[in-house]
C-alpha cells in the first residue's frame, strides 16, 4: 500500500501548488473563467447588419428608387447617402464612412420596360468578408423578389406562380442547418473553448514543473517528491491537475454555451464520455511537453503564439480537407485539434459518440502514447535527480 | 561619441546574451518564419478547394446525373459520395465526412418536364462557416444553372436569342465586384494582419523577457551600471539589437506577401515599409509599458498574453469592428494592431491616398510615447525589486 500513499501525498502537494501558485492560478483558473466570456461577448451580434453602404443611382425612376428602398428595408444594408457620381461616393468609402456601393446606371428602367436584362453593380470594399456578403445577399433578395413581378407582367396571361414556373422549371431551397443564422459566435467558440483548455493546461503545467527545475538548481528540493518512484510522482500529478480541471472544463461545456446562448444539442452522457479522453490525452501531453520547460516563464514566451496556428490547424477556421497534408499530419500531435472536431460536431450538429468515433479513438491513442512518454521523460529527469530510489 | 558608448556598450553585451540563449533565437526568428509559412502555406490556394459533399439522388435520371456531374465540376466542390437517403447524408455530415448536401427528390425530371416545379434542396452547415458559404454558392449556381439550362432550350425553341433569353428569365441582374481581392482570397484577407500579428505577441512577450531576466538573474544592476545607471540608455541600448532583429523579419513578412505571394500592395512599398517600422518600435515601447505597469516578470508576460492575444479578435481584422458592442469597439482603439489593421487596409489593400491613413499613423505613433509614463518606476524596480515569483 505504500505506492497508494505515496500518490496521495504527491497528488495532495501539487493540487496544494496548483491553487497557491499565483502564476499557475492564472492560467489554470483565470484565463479559462474569463477569456470565453470576454469572446462570447465580443462576437455577441453573431454577424454585422446595416452595413452602412452609399448609392450612385444614375437612374432616377420609380423602379431603381423600389430597388434601393427594399434594399435599405433588409437588415443587412444601410443606405447612409446618395451620392451625384462615383467620385463622391468613392470618397465617402475612402473616409470609412461606407463599405459599399450600390450603383444603378441610367439605362436601368429603360432596359427592364424594353425587356433587356437591367445590371445593377455592387461594390463593396474587401477589407471585411462580411461587407462583401450583406450586399450582396441583401440586393439578391431584391432582385430577386423584383425579378418575379416583371416576369409575370412579361408572360402576359399568366399568374405570377406560372410565370414562376416557367422561369424556373427546377425550383430550389437553400436549408441552413445547425448554425442556421451563420453566427460568427457559434461558429468559432466552441473551438476556442477547447483550445483554451489544451493551451491555459499546457501553460501552467509548463510553469509549475520550470518552478520545480529552478528550485532544483537553487538546492531546494521538493520534500514530497523525495523517495517516490516517477510512475507515483506521474499519477499524483496528473491527479492533481484532474482535480483542477475537471470544474474547469465543467465551466466552460455546460455552463459557457447556455450563458451565451450558444448551440448545445449534444447528448449528456455522449459528451461526457468524449470529455474523458480530452481531458486526459490533454494532461498527458501537457506533462510531456512540459519536461521541456526550464523555468518559470519561458514556456508562455515559447507557446502562446502558438494558439493561434493550432486554432487554424484545427479545421475550424480553415476546413480539414483543405489543410496540405504536413500540417495536417503536425495537427494530430496534439489533443486539441480531435477535441475541436468532436466538440463541435457534437454541441452544434448533434453528433453522437459514435459519429465521433474516430477522434475518441484518437483521443485516447495519445492519452496512452503521452502517458508513456511522460513516464520515460520522468524516469530519465527525476533519476537524474536522484530523488528516488529505484 | 562618450554618450553613445555606453549605449554600444549595452548593445554588445545585449547581443551576447541573444546570441548564447536558445530561446531568443528561436522566439525572435524560427518562430515568427514558422508563422510566416505556416499561414500563407495554410491557404495557399486563397479559397479551399474540392470541399467534399454528398449528394442524395432519388430522381437517378439523366438530367439529375448530368446536374451532379457539373456540380463536381465546380473547383470548390467535390462530390466524394452518393446516399440512398437524407438521413444517410446527414449522418455523415455529422461524422465530418462532408460540409454540405444536395438533395434531389424523387421524380424531379418529370415534374420539370410538365412545368409542375420541383424542388431540389442544398443543405449546409455553418458550424464550418467558409465551407458552408462557399458551398452555398457553388449550390445556389448550380440550381440557378439547372433551372435555365431547361428554361432557356424551352425560349430557344420559341425564337428567343440569347440575350432575350437571359433578360426573360432573370431581368435584374446583380455584378458584383470585390474591390482589390476579386478572388476572394483568404489568405489575402487573413495573412496580411495574422503575420505581423503574430510578430507582434512575440515582440511583447521576447521584450519583457529580456528585461525581467536580468532581474530574476539578478544582472539587472550590472545592466544599468554600464549604461551609467541610465534608464533611457540602459533600455535603448538593450533594445537596439532586438529592434534589428525585429525590423529583419518585418522585411521578411513584407517580401513574403507582396513579393512572394503577390497580394495587393496598391499603395507602393514605402508606406508598409514606414508602418512595419513603427509597428515593430511600438510594440516593443509597449512591452516596455507593461514591464513599468508590473513589476514582476511573470505578471507583465501575463498581461502581455492578454493583450497580445485579445489583439487577434478585437483589431476586426476577420469579424468587423462595426459589430462589436460599443464597449470593445471603443476598447479597440487601444491595441496597437488595430491601427495596423486600418493603415494596410487603406495603404496597401486599397492603395488610397496618404491624406486619409495619416492620422492612424499618428495614433499608432503615440504609442511610443507609453514608456515614458513607467520608465522612472522601471528603473526603481530593476534597482530594488528581487525576482519574486
Amino acid at each position: 500500500m505504500r505506492w497508494f500513499y505515496n500518490i496521495l501525498d504527491v497528488w495532495k502537494n501539487e493540487l496544494i501548488r496548483s491553487l497557491t501558485d499565483i502564476g499557475a492560478l492564472v492560467f489554470f483558473v483565470i484565463v479559462p473563467l474569463l477569456y470565453p466570456p470576454l469572446y462570447a461577448y465580443l462576437y455577441n451580434n453573431e454577424s454585422v447588419r446595416e452595413v452602412p453602404t452609399v448609392v450612385v443611382d444614375n437612374c432616377h425612376t420609380s423602379m431603381s428608387r423600389d430597388f434601393l428602398r427594399k434594399a435599405d428595408a433588409s437588415g443587412d444594408v444601410k443606405i447612409i447617402g446618395h451620392c451625384a457620381d462615383m467620385q463622391e461616393a468613392i470618397e465617402l468609402i475612402h473616409e470609412h464612412k461606407a463599405y459599399c456601393l450600390i450603383y444603378i446606371p441610367a439605362e436601368f428602367q429603360k432596359n427592364i420596360i424594353e425587356g433587356k436584362q437591367a445590371i445593377v453593380e455592387l461594390y463593396s470594399d474587401m477589407s471585411g468578408l462580411l461587407y462583401y456578403k450583406a450586399v450582396l445577399s441583401a440586393c439578391t433578395e431584391v432582385s430577386l423578389e423584383m425579378n418575379q413581378e416583371i416576369k409575370a407582367q412579361r408572360l402576359v396571361g399568366a399568374t405570377k406562380e406560372q410565370a414562376e414556373a416557367f422561369a424556373y422549371p427546377i425550383k430550389y431551397e437553400y436549408v441552413p442547418m445547425f448554425n442556421t443564422q451563420s453566427g460568427f459566435a457559434t461558429f468559432l467558440i466552441p473551438a476556442v473553448l477547447m483550445m483554451i483548455i489544451q493551451q491555459t493546461m499546457l501553460l501552467g503545467i509548463g510553469m509549475l514543473l520550470g518552478d520545480e527545475r529552478e528550485n532544483k538548481r537553487k538546492g531546494i528540493m521538493a520534500e514530497h517528491l523525495k523517495g517516490k518512484r516517477p510512475l507515483e510522482i506521474l499519477i499524483g500529478k496528473a491527479t492533481g491537475y484532474l482535480n483542477i480541471y475537471i470544474p474547469v472544463v465543467a465551466y466552460l461545456v455546460c455552463i459557457i454555451p447556455v450563458l451565451f446562448g450558444h448551440i448545445h444539442i449534444w447528448q449528456w452522457k455522449d459528451m461526457i464520455a468524449f470529455m474523458i479522453p480530452f481531458i486526459f490525452a490533454c494532461i498527458f501531453f501537457c506533462m510531456f511537453i512540459s519536461t521541456f520547460s526550464y523555468d518559470r516563464e519561458s514556456f508562455i514566451v515559447l507557446f502562446v503564439f502558438m494558439s493561434v496556428p493550432l486554432l487554424f490547424m484545427s479545421g475550424i477556421s480553415w476546413p480539414g480537407s483543405a489543410i496540405p497534408p504536413v500540417w495536417k499530419y503536425i495537427s494530430y500531435l496534439f489533443p486539441g485539434t480531435f477535441a475541436v472536431n468532436g466538440y463541435v460536431r457534437m454541441s452544434e450538429m448533434g453528433a453522437l459518440l459514435k459519429d465521433v468515433h474516430w477522434e475518441f479513438v484518437f483521443l485516447w491513442g495519445q492519452a496512452i502514447v503521452y502517458f508513456f512518454l511522460t513516464w520515460f521523460a520522468y524516469r530519465k529527469m527525476y533519476k537524474k535527480w536522484k530523488w528516488f530510489k529505484a | 561619441m562618450l554618450k553613445n558608448s555606453k549605449i554600444l556598450a549595452v548593445s554588445k553585451r545585449e547581443i551576447k546574451r541573444l546570441l548564447t540563449r536558445p530561446l531568443y533565437v528561436f522566439c525572435m526568428i524560427v518562430a515568427p518564419a514558422f508563422g510566416y509559412v505556416f499561414f500563407t502555406t495554410l491557404m495557399e490556394n486563397g479559397l479551399p478547394v474540392d470541399l467534399p459533399v454528398g449528394v442524395v439522388d432519388e430522381d437517378n435520371t439523366s438530367v439529375t446525373r448530368n446536374i451532379i456531374r457539373n456540380l463536381d465540376a465546380f473547383q470548390q466542390t467535390k462530390i466524394v459520395e452518393q446516399y440512398h437517403n437524407f438521413a444517410e447524408a446527414r449522418e455523415a455530415m455529422q461524422r465530418g465526412k462532408i460540409y454540405a448536401i444536395y438533395y434531389i427528390p424523387q421524380g424531379t425530371t418529370k415534374l420539370a418536364l410538365s412545368s409542375k416545379q420541383p424542388t431540389v434542396s442544398f443543405y449546409t452547415s455553418a458550424s464550418y462557416l467558409i465551407p458552408a458559404s462557399l458551398e452555398y454558392r457553388d449550390m445556389k449556381m448550380m440550381s440557378e444553372y439547372a433551372s435555365g439550362a431547361i428554361a432557356r432550350a424551352t425560349l430557344y425553341a420559341k425564337g428567343f436569342t440569347e440575350d432575350q433569353a437571359m433578360a426573360m428569365l432573370q431581368p435584374i441582374k446583380m455584378e458584383m465586384h470585390a474591390v482589390n481581392n476579386p478572388t476572394l482570397n483568404y489568405s489575402i484577407y487573413l495573412s496580411n494582419t495574422l503575420l505581423p500579428a503574430l510578430l507582434m505577441l512575440l515582440i511583447f512577450q521576447i521584450t519583457i523577457y529580456s528585461i525581467y531576466s536580468e532581474l530574476k538573474e539578478e544582472t539587472s544592476k550590472e545592466w544599468l551600471a554600464i549604461a551609467d545607471n541610465n534608464i533611457y540608455k540602459a533600455l535603448f541600448g538593450k533594445l537596439l539589437p532586438h529592434f534589428f532583429v525585429w525590423v529583419l523579419m518585418g522585411l521578411f513578412y513584407l517580401v513574403w506577401l507582396y513579393g512572394y505571394w503577390n497580394f495587393p500592395l496598391n499603395g507602393g512599398f514605402l508606406p508598409m515599409f514606414i508602418l512595419m517600422i513603427l509597428f515593430v518600435l511600438v510594440c516593443q515601447a509597449f512591452g516596455v509599458f507593461l514591464c513599468g505597469a508590473v513589476p514582476s516578470l511573470r505578471w507583465a508576460l501575463s498581461l502581455a498574453t492578454l493583450w497580445g492575444v485579445l489583439s487577434f479578435p478585437i483589431s476586426g481584422f476577420s469579424f468587423p469592428q462595426m459589430a462589436f458592442p460599443p464597449a470593445l469597439r471603443a476598447l479597440s482603439y487601444l491595441f496597437p494592431l488595430r491601427y495596423y489593421f486600418l493603415i494596410y487596409v487603406d495603404q496597401a489593400l486599397n492603395g488610397i491616398s496618404f491624406g486619409y491613413t495619416w492620422f492612424y499613423y499618428v495614433c499608432l505613433a503615440a504609442f511610443l510615447a507609453l514608456p515614458l509614463l513607467v520608465v522612472g518606476r522601471l528603473k526603481t524596480y530593476l534597482l530594488e525589486y528581487h525576482y519574486q515569483i
